[in-house]
């Protein structure tokens, strides 16, 4: 009230003086910058923690750059009661926080950008075994101690080909307590000879078990049903932020290479790609 | 009559033309007298017409008790062959599934390889392809040998060397996109496609110069007029006989789904010289789930003819708007002339996937006839003659979280890329069909946390769960009538080929290669090959002598849709019969069969 007032008087008593009381707040707003408030686990490497190791927190950083933003975490256990769908649900559509950094492309629970990355699910077995996986139809699973992610597309191409019932579920997505890493270290103790997983969730740790290795599972109709493993991935937000969307939609097309070498420094293995592992981000 | 003297003449009448036209005219021209020869097999579906027919008639109906084979090859790999070997003279070309091994074989010494080649590629190609690493052969034109390879690399080779002439890519694995198709030569033109609808491939259809392998033109399945190479006042829709207008692809599309919108172009690809016309169908729209993309998401699911020297379409007809079940439309189009309404029309017909046979003419579009081809098919009632579109039976639409079951037939179609033949005999075409009906539940794409989630989950057996699972019929697609059937236990997934002689030539799923009398549908002869067929049958002669070739090798297709423990061990459900896998029938292979009479 009373710097209106001021104002008021200030612009009665002169133009230039208005001016120069209105210049200086003009040039305020773009050079401040905004946050970027980004809904993130505080405890669930290789994608995100609170010490800003995993690969969401170096994409978050990298774009809230570009778009001339500081980044805020809003922190949050995305395994937890209720699942990611709670996650959402309490912090994205809530507006605690306004954008999930990796959901897959074209989902209709939240409003996602375009895709800066593909990946997809893979096999990883011991290389000195010498399996021939190419894919959930390969012969030589079938003598396998098959372990997989539950509620994934793997799951299901089990369950079509009859292997489920004596495959090992994993709940990695689903339990706060377990790492992915563990999964790596079940297929070298030997508990189970193959694990078929998303590969974003354990390329980080590959570098760890170099006895390890990978291999891509085929998006196939071979048995009629479409099965997917390989998606587009991309950043969410809320379904009426499309202001938010346009912007880091800008920053994805302008900057699709920079995005995807800090994936790969992060041992993401994008669609296509081999299984040349980079440890340079230091997990 | 020998090939040997048809040739020396056409040589020389070829020699003269050249010095009057240009190389690629030249090309064009000897490749399509060529096609003409019965003698030869210089085209992937034999000619331009890809009416599968050979005039050669050593082998009848009434000899063909004695086919026995006379030579055969393997082709070192054990992926599926769903291709055809060329023969070009006095050699058989062949391309194996990946790793896509090429092989020219010499007539005179039967399986003495002249050359060979295996492309350099990207190894990471079969991860992306979808459903099997499959091959559906090299094409022969201008004195080279163009292959494919799966990872999108096209090769021209030297016909009689072997050796690399040029090499393009045409596809991206990286962006999940792969080649599996037999190109097509056209005039100075390489005619290629891609795979891949299965995630976000933007579909389109390549024309490559036949000298240098410059891209020339690329026209895309969906999107702006542009990119689709469409004329908005020119390109006809078939269905209304109106042009296209402008955008009609984009008006059809949800915001920029389109640019995921598949319509990939795997398929066989027909040529008209008279009207100077491409045809070639599209295939599925790229998110399995419809409810993901509302409208009729133009131009999937639909043939398309074109200006090969322009690329510009010319008109575009959409078998199934809005796809809920997989039925791509990348079908082979016959080209033939059917009498309709006394008559006489140039006519493309169409097994489409979802089961029904369209007839249309082919300079304009125009639908004239569209049957079932199997009377099970119920996800429609039948095709609108006034609009071209199905009329579809609410409850077969498959919708988000709901299981629909019962539909027929299953996303594998009454009919998948297994190209039919035609008898000029009787006006009939021979076919090889599916007879299989699926239960299909669409999800949305879903993340647990750390880990994407999408999937259609699609049950198929054989219709009513029965012992039926292919159908090898002879069949009027103007009528709608089927004249006669062979039945078969699992799917017939081989090509076709029909002979003067009165046979039809195809093979089963598990490995039965067969002679069908053309007037009856009774089996005259078959002989168990090493594996399953999906390839297609071709016929040539050498030294005067028919024989009649095959691949054999199903691929990794063990458990094709019929697996037998589906959800039994998990829910419960009474078993109705015992499902047999196919597995307990063949295996994996990858054997060249050629067959003659003593």
């Amino acid at each position: 009230m009373k710097y209106t007032t001021a104002a008021v008087l200030l612009c009665v008593t002169g133009v230039l003086v208005c001016t120069a009381a209105v210049l200086p707040a003009a040039h305020a707003a773009p050079s401040a910058g905004g946050t970027l408030k980004v809904c993130s686990d505080p405890d669930y490497l290789p994608y995100s923690n609170r010490a800003g190791k995993g690969f969401e927190n170096d994409i978050a950083q990298y774009v809230a750059g570009k778009l001339g933003d500081t980044v805020d975490y809003v922190w949050a256990d995305s395994r937890g009661h209720g699942g990611f769908d709670e996650f959402l649900a309490r912090n994205l559509d809530s507006g605690r926080c306004d954008v999930v950094m990796n959901m897959p492309y074209g989902g209709q629970e939240e409003l996602t950008t375009d895709s800066y990355y593909v990946s997809s699910y893979v096999f990883v077995s011991k290389k000195a075994k010498g399996y021939d996986l190419s894919s959930l139809s390969s012969p030589d699973l079938r003598k396998l101690k098959i372990g997989f992610e539950s509620d994934t597309p793997v799951e299901e191409g089990l369950q079509l080909r009859g292997m489920v019932t004596t495959a090992k579920p994993y709940d990695v997505g689903g339990d706060s307590g377990t790492s992915p890493r563990s999964v790596l270290e079940d297929v070298e103790n030997g508990t189970i000879d193959v694990m078929i997983t998303w590969q974003p969730a354990i390329g980080a740790y590959l570098k760890d078990f170099p006895d390890l290795t990978t291999a891509t599972l085929p998006n196939t109709r071979a048995t009629g049903s479409p099965e997917m493993y390989s998606f587009p991935m991309s950043m969410a937000v809320r379904k009426d932020d499309l202001a938010l969307k346009t912007r880091l939609d800008a920053v994805i097309k302008a900057n699709g290479p920079q995005l995807q070498a800090i994936l790969r420094k992060h041992g993401v293995q994008m669609a296509g790609e081999g299984t040349t592992i980079d440890d340079s981000a230091g997990l | 009559m020998s090939s040997q003297s048809l040739r020396p003449r056409l040589c020389m009448l070829a020699t003269a033309l050249a010095l009057t036209l240009s190389c690629a005219v030249f090309a064009d021209e000897q490749l399509e007298q060529l096609s003409h020869d019965p003698n030869q097999w210089v085209m992937p579906a034999g000619s331009y017409t890809a009416q599968r027919y050979s005039a050669l008639d050593q082998i009848t109906a009434d000899n063909v008790k004695n086919l026995h084979v006379a030579w055969t090859m393997s082709t070192g790999s054990l992926r599926g062959h769903e291709g055809q070997p060329l023969v070009v003279g006095d050699t058989l070309y062949v391309e194996s599934s990946y790793p896509n091994h090429v092989y020219a074989v010499s007539l005179k010494d039967p399986g003495r390889i002249l050359w060979s080649f295996t492309p350099e590629q990207n190894k990471f190609a079969p991860s992306v392809a979808c459903c099997d690493v499959v091959n559906r052969g090299v094409a022969y034109g201008d004195g080279m040998i163009f292959a494919n390879a799966l990872d999108g690399t096209l090769n021209a080779l030297d016909a009689k060397t072997g050796k690399v002439v040029w090499s393009v890519k045409n596809t991206d694995p990286m962006l999940g996109q792969t080649q599996t198709a037999a190109p097509l030569i056209i005039k100075d033109k390489v005619i290629t496609g891609v795979s891949g609808a299965e995630y976000g491939v933007h579909g389109y259809i390549t024309a490559n110069d036949i000298k240098t392998g410059k891209q020339l033109w690329r026209a895309y399945s969906t999107g702006p007029d542009d990119q689709l190479m469409f004329n908005p006042d020119k390109t006809i829709d078939g269905a209304t006989g109106k042009p296209v207008g402008k955008d009609s692809s984009l008006k059809s599309w949800q915001g920029d789904q389109w640019k995921l919108g598949g319509g990939t172009t795997w398929g066989w690809y027909t040529y008209d010289p008279k009207l100077n016309l491409l045809y070639y169908g599209t295939g599925n729209p790229g998110t399995w789930n419809p409810t993901q993309r509302p409208g009729d998401n133009k131009y999937s699911m639909s043939v398309i003819a074109r200006d090969p020297d322009t690329g510009v379409a010319k008109w575009v007809f959409q078998m199934t708007p809005h796809d809920g079940w997989d039925y791509d439309g990348v079908n082979e189009n016959i080209l033939t002339d059917t009498k309709i309404d006394g008559r006489t029309i140039p006519t493309l017909t169409h097994f489409d996937r979802n089961g029904f046979a369209y007839v249309w003419d082919r300079s304009s579009g125009k639908l004239l006839a569209a049957h079932k081809f199997d009377p099970i098919v119920n996800w429609a009632s039948g095709i609108d003659m006034k609009t071209g579109r199905p009329v579809v039976n609410p409850a077969m639409m498959t919708k988000e979280g709901l299981n629909v079951k019962g539909i027929c037939p299953s996303s594998q179609g009454s009919k998948d890329e297994q190209p039919a033949a035609y008898d000029p005999a009787s006006g009939l075409f021979i076919v090889s069909t599916n007879h299989v009906c699926m239960d299909y539940q669409a999800f949305d794409v879903k993340y647990k946390a750390g880990f994407p989630f999408v999937g259609a989950l699609v049950n198929m057996y054989p219709y009513n769960h029965g012992n039926v699972g292919g159908r090898f019929i002879a069949f009027d697609p103007v009528t709608g009538n089927t004249k006669w059937a062979v039945n078969d236990r699992f799917q017939d997934w081989s090509g076709v080929l029909t002979t003067k002689g009165g046979v039809a030539f195809y093979g089963t799923l598990t490995g039965w290669f067969r002679a069908v009398d053309l007037k009856t549908g009774k089996v005259l002869w078959q002989f168990k090959c090493p594996s399953g067929i999906i390839g297609n049958p071709m016929t040539y002669t050498h030294d005067g002598k028919q024989y009649v070739a095959v691949l054999s090798g199903v691929g990794g297709w063990a458990a094709i849709g019929l697996s037998n423990n589906l959800n039994k061990a998990t829910d419960g459900l009474g078993a109705v019969g015992a499902t047999a896998s196919l597995g307990d029938y063949t295996n994996l292979g990858g054997v060249l069969m050629v067959f003659a009479l003593d």
